[in-house]
């Protein structure tokens, strides 16, 4: 309880065991932890088990540097810069990591019923398709439902008939409450007090769902301004356990009001990320050979930071070219 | 109708936007949208500026009825977000609007469609043992079983419209009643949540649609192409009875609002 604990990010990645169950804030290529990403790879993890709403740029670097040996979610890629998710593509076709589907909504009623502190959360989506068919459930294959992993329910969704009004039956979504949250926020106050600009995401609720929670501020502000508009914040500072300062680290993804989405950045990684012979080039370039955050900055450079700073008033950026005209 | 066959001999206008007014054209006045990245957002802008100013949008990332000054490139991207009525996350709008029922209308897309219009955007082949892994469903198959009338967006060749789809991403007019995986109609997967389901779909050479049967039927051919183009391009039987024409196609006023006002930068229109 109370303030969360002030922590380096090599000091926080260090807490994150191998076989760990995790989850990220942000959604596809925004506000996602990548600094902690990067730190987590060089520090060496394996078999991590990746649950999140949606994947994206983070999810691609992490698989594809051999992190993570289970990913259950929905979708994964970089949305216009990048179309395919090219590592979870491998792995579920060559093998090497169990992939688990379900769809948008489902992985949402997830987190929500973990964040609630639900057993599990009703919902009518997509039913009559193959996410539910018996035969595909990755996990139950692999021999994992079997009750004795405490972060992997013993079915991958159950139906039941609805007891009050008669809607019929409704699919059941068991709650995830993963060991570790790794979240970005805009603001964090000096007590703890989270920010997030503009679109909220699954945020508050991956917060909420997990054992612990790290947090990555591209700002550390006073409280007393945090405090002045309070219904902007998703959470207050006992939610958090461990805070990191670290300006720019969401890059290359975005960060309304700060930074825009690194577009040239994703499609160079995504053009890497088609084998695992150029994928690894580009992990040396940018991951092995850059011992921190602040040689990572230097190494993108001014130019490219300035390139895509966000316009305070509109809080994305009016320099970047983003088309033809 | 002749002024705009009169107006098309004035100027040109390419594949894509023909997609887009003909995606534009589905959205109704008044409709509330839900609406994915790329051509999806360049038809309800142009909805919203032509016959439909009282349409709004939904983007899954949490943006509810915005205005935005520029383009977004993305769903979560705060350019959605400008002027809107409300922000928010996605309990909101996947379950605080589509669950709820107040979508009338989602545009989508597909690798992969049906005869049923059960669409693919999981794997190709057996899925315990991919020839190909795709994107995965992301909120497809959510916002195709919950909207009122979804549009489904296709490229028009042979291995992507198939008498079968080897996964099923996002439900269709025939679908799998689980446990047992039996095909039933969708009404009676769905229930009392049942509110409607794919209305139409629109490809680079045609528009289908659906009968009672929920099985596709040729509706209209883009201008250029033939029936006899479309069913080559396609790999199931093709009900072809009930086709009206064809596709209406922009006019010089839809090419300059998409042009000149929505897509002024040449992101997806280049």
């Amino acid at each position: 309880m109370g303030k969360p604990q002030n922590i380096t990010l090599k000091e926080a990645a260090g807490l994150i065991q191998d076989g760990q169950q995790i989850t990220f804030g942000g959604f596809t290529i925004w506000r996602r932890p990548m600094a902690f990403v990067y730190e987590l790879i060089r520090q060496g993890k394996r078999n991590l088990h990746l649950l999140e709403v949606n994947g994206g740029t983070h999810s691609e670097i992490l698989i594809g540097a051999g992190c993570v040996s289970i990913w259950e979610s929905c979708w994964s890629g970089h949305e216009l810069y990048g179309k395919l998710g090219e590592m979870v593509a491998d792995r579920h076709v060559n093998g090497g990591m169990i992939v688990e589907d379900y769809s948008h909504g489902h992985m949402v009623a997830r987190i929500l019923a973990g964040a609630y502190g639900l057993p599990f959360f009703p919902s009518a989506q997509s039913l009559g398709t193959d996410l539910l068919n018996p035969e595909f459930d990755s996990l139950g294959r692999a021999g994992l439902r079997d009750g004795s992993h405490p972060k992997i329910p013993r079915k991958k969704y159950e139906f039941a008939p609805d007891p009050f009004y008669d809607r019929g039956e409704l699919l059941l979504l068991p709650a995830a409450n993963p060991d570790w949250a790794i979240f970005y926020a805009s603001q964090v106050g000096e007590e703890g007090t989270v920010r997030v600009n503009v679109q909220t995401y699954a945020d508050s609720e991956v917060i909420k769902a997990a054992d612990k929670v790290i947090v990555l501020a591209e700002e550390i502000v006073p409280e007393s301004y945090l405090r002045l508009e309070p219904e902007k914040n998703i959470a207050a500072g006992y939610a958090i356990n461990y805070l990191i300062k670290l300006p720019w680290a969401a890059h290359p993804t975005g960060s309304q009001g700060f930074y825009d989405v690194d577009a040239d950045f994703i499609r160079t990684f995504y053009r890497a990320s088609k084998s695992q012979e150029t994928f690894d080039r580009w992990a040396d370039e940018w991951i092995f050979d850059i011992p921190d955050h602040e040689r990572y900055l230097q190494k993108l450079g001014i130019g490219r930071l300035e390139n895509i700073r966000a316009n305070p008033v509109l809080g994305y950026s009016t320099r970047q070219k983003r088309g033809t005209r | 109708m002749a002024l705009n066959k009169l107006s098309v001999a004035a100027y040109s206008y390419s594949p894509m936007d023909l997609l887009a007014v003909a995606a534009a054209r589905e959205v109704r006045d008044g409709d509330i949208v839900f609406t994915g990245t790329g051509l999806p957002m360049l038809a309800i802008m142009l909805a919203q500026h032509t016959h439909a100013p009282n349409s709004v949008c939904i983007y899954e990332a949490g943006s509810i009825d915005g205005r935005p000054l520029d383009l977004p490139t993305s769903v979560g991207d705060a350019r959605c977000a400008y002027q809107s009525a409300v922000i928010s996350g996605l309990t909101e709008t996947l379950y605080g609007q589509l669950h709820c029922g107040y979508v009338d209308l989602a545009f989508l897309g597909g690798a992969e469609i049906d005869k049923y219009g059960n669409v693919n955007t999981t794997v190709l082949g057996d899925y315990n043992n991919p020839l190909k892994r795709l994107t995965g469903s992301g909120g497809n198959p959510d916002v195709n079983s919950q909207a009122r009338r979804t549009v489904y967006i296709m490229v028009q060749e042979k291995r992507r419209f198939k008498e079968q789809v080897d996964y099923i991403t996002a439900p269709g007019w025939r679908i799998r009643k689980w446990p047992g995986g039996e095909y039933v109609h969708r009404r009676e997967v769905y229930g009392k949540y049942f509110r409607g389901g794919v209305e139409a779909v629109i490809s680079n050479m045609a528009v289908f649609r659906f009968d009672e049967e929920g099985v596709m039927y040729l509706d209209t051919v883009h201008p250029g192409f033939t029936v006899a183009d479309v069913q080559a391009h396609c790999g199931f039987e093709l009900n072809v009875s009930r086709v009206k024409g064809e596709t209406l196609p922009p006019t010089q006023e839809e090419i300059d609002l998409l042009y000149q006002v929505i897509d002024r930068e040449g992101i997806f229109l280049p």
